[in-house]
């Protein structure tokens, strides 16, 4: 059986006179990528396009073998489509499992019993599974947030489609979701977009940075992290040398950009200092290189 | 947390299967909306709890259905349809496509045109088809009358609800939409009786979703006005149809799209010419008993 994957081939999206995406060239197969990048990178775009929610203005986006633009692939397409979006308003009156169950109902879920089991079921993987008869207006932007990614979870869709999924959800919640996700990512292509770099860390074996509509990185969360080791080191000062420095809890200055150092103390980078290295203009090359060296 | 993660394809019916669950789920949603249940309770109230048998004009009573199941039904499933809007980043990429929700919105409106119906029944039970009250009218014309004026509307209101919520984002056009038929028919009918012998007059009478036939006047007697009240439901039934596909159109792309659009040009003409067959059919100038 051949695996699922989605491709993109020079796809671009304008809106009006803004470019949000351009010439993106992208394979994606089952497992977790995460999608990182500034406010207006793409990230959203990218990811309504991958939902068919919106088409590409130029080159050809492929999921799962069929063709987005073709009505009849589209439908196939979205029977086999989780998708979170960035914000989602819910219908007035709505408790969070009549909404789930009315998305289930538009999944094609047809058999009441069998709706009804599955509704449930992701509800109680979100953990909402004590509150859903509460009404979803009256309900914190957390549990709103885990109602919205409990229908994109609707039957294990093999893909998965979650623009920033964790935003307002607590810490504990936030583990048990990436478990959840790492599961499915078995046998689903799971994308995410997040400004959370440690839940890219934390889940997923893929990152691709966007910034201004364009690939700015693509690989390993291991390799970016990489990038940026010896790149990190605190100091009682903010360094000059730095491309960005912040005071942390300890009193001390986290310092990470510049030239890689030898007479500094060094710590271990995280993803969120590799990122920030990468969007501090250090060119990946460059640091790559350094690294190798 | 009990769950355990279940992968495989769920256990769905694509395809047709769904109509007929999302026509209940949203008949469903439809009952227990309050705006229907004022309208239902309103129209029950004045036909069954509070009926006036010593009534002396029928264009009194007949109105209510049209202005409780058409135009609050109007209202209700103009709600009803705006009401997923928000949501529609979800529910815009489920295998449902827009045009196929539209038209299990459309089937609720079933729910209102059989209240209409049961209130026609009642109607006719208060006031018989044999009474003076119609003027010179036939027994069938006065059927012909009762229906547009009691079940077509029950019917028609709720698709133009649909309509108008598949395309304007204004929160009141509903209640906007229906002061501006109340006003209408309202305008042609005191037009008709200062000019009862205009075929102009006449025409714009029945330029409504609703038009009255008769009159009673101050004499005692019953003026039946011209126009055929059999080819004035031919017109209504034809607007009906352009409300149905007026709202399946917004979505609704490639051939899908080309047939709708195809399907009101015939909609278009066909209440055209029931328009001008209304107009022009029935007594050719007002009759009184």
């Amino acid at each position: 059986m051949a695996t699922a994957s989605i491709s993109l081939r020079d796809v671009g999206r304008t809106f009006g006179a803004t470019r949000a995406l351009a010439g993106v060239d992208l394979d994606l197969k089952p497992g977790v990528t995460g999608l990182l990048g500034p406010n207006g990178a793409g990230k959203t775009t990218l990811l309504r396009l991958l939902a068919t929610a919106l088409p590409p203005s130029q080159g050809k986006v492929n999921v799962l073998g069929l063709d987005p633009e073709v009505p009849a692939e589209r439908t196939g397409i979205r029977r086999q489509l989780g998708y979170q979006p960035q914000e989602v308003g819910f219908p007035r009156g709505f408790t969070a499992f009549a909404f789930v169950d009315y998305i289930a109902l538009l999944k094609e879920w047809t058999q009441p019993a069998a709706r009804h089991a599955e509704v449930r079921r992701v509800l109680d993987l979100v953990g909402l599974s004590d509150l859903g008869a509460k009404r979803i207006r009256a309900m914190s932007g957390g549990q709103r947030r885990r109602v919205s990614l409990a229908q994109a979870l609707l039957g294990s869709p093999p893909v998965l489609i979650l623009d920033e999924p964790t935003t307002g959800v607590d810490p504990e919640q936030r583990v048990t979701l990436r478990t959840v996700l790492a599961e499915l990512a078995r046998t689903s292509i799971v994308v995410l977009s997040t400004h959370q770099t440690e839940d890219v860390a934390a889940l997923c074996e893929r990152v691709i940075v966007l910034d201004r509509g364009q690939v700015r990185y693509d690989g390993p969360v291991t390799d970016l992290t990489g990038q940026a080791a010896g790149r990190v080191w605190l100091a009682d000062e903010p360094d000059p040398a730095a491309s960005v420095s912040w005071r942390t809890g300890t009193g001390r200055y986290r310092n990470v950009g510049g030239r890689v150092r030898g007479d500094v103390e060094h710590v271990e980078p995280s993803l969120e200092d590799a990122y920030l290295l990468l969007r501090g203009g250090s060119p990946q090359t460059e640091a790559a290189e350094e690294v190798a060296s | 947390m009990t769950s355990t993660l279940a992968f495989g394809p769920p256990a769905t019916s694509p395809g047709r299967a769904t109509f007929p669950a999302l026509a209940i789920r949203e008949t469903r949603r439809l009952v227990l909306n309050p705006v229907f249940l004022a309208a239902v309770a309103f129209i029950a109230f004045a036909l069954w709890a509070g009926p006036d048998a010593g009534q002396t004009e029928i264009d009194t009573s007949n109105p209510y259905a049209a202005i409780s199941l058409g135009g609050f039904g109007m209202m209700a499933t103009y709600w009803l349809t705006r009401s997923m809007r928000a949501s529609e980043p979800v529910v815009g990429v489920t295998p449902v496509t827009q045009p196929a929700r539209t038209a299990a919105l459309c089937a609720v409106a079933l729910v209102p045109f059989a209240c209409g119906c049961l209130a026609l029944l009642r109607f006719v039970q208060l006031t018989p088809v044999s009474s003076p009250l119609y003027g010179p009218f036939s027994p069938s014309a006065r059927v012909a009358v009762l229906v547009g004026q009691i079940v077509v509307p029950a019917l028609g209101g709720p698709l133009l609800g649909v309509a108008l919520g598949r395309w304007v984002r204004f929160p009141g056009a509903a209640f906007v939409l229906f002061l501006l038929i109340y006003g209408w028919v309202s305008l042609v009918t005191i037009l008709s009786m200062s000019h009862a012998n205009s075929a102009l007059v006449a025409v714009l009478r029945l330029f409504a979703p609703f038009a009255f036939f008769t009159l009673h006047s101050d004499a005692g007697g019953v003026t039946a006005w011209r126009g055929s009240p059999w080819f004035f439901i031919g017109w209504q039934l034809a607007l009906c149809a352009i409300a149905v596909l007026v709202a399946l159109l917004r979505g609704a792309e490639g051939r899908t799209r080309s047939r709708i659009i195809r399907a009101l040009g015939v909609a278009g003409v066909a209440a055209l010419i029931l328009l001008v067959l209304a107009a022009l059919g029935g007594f050719t100038h007002p009759l009184t008993a």
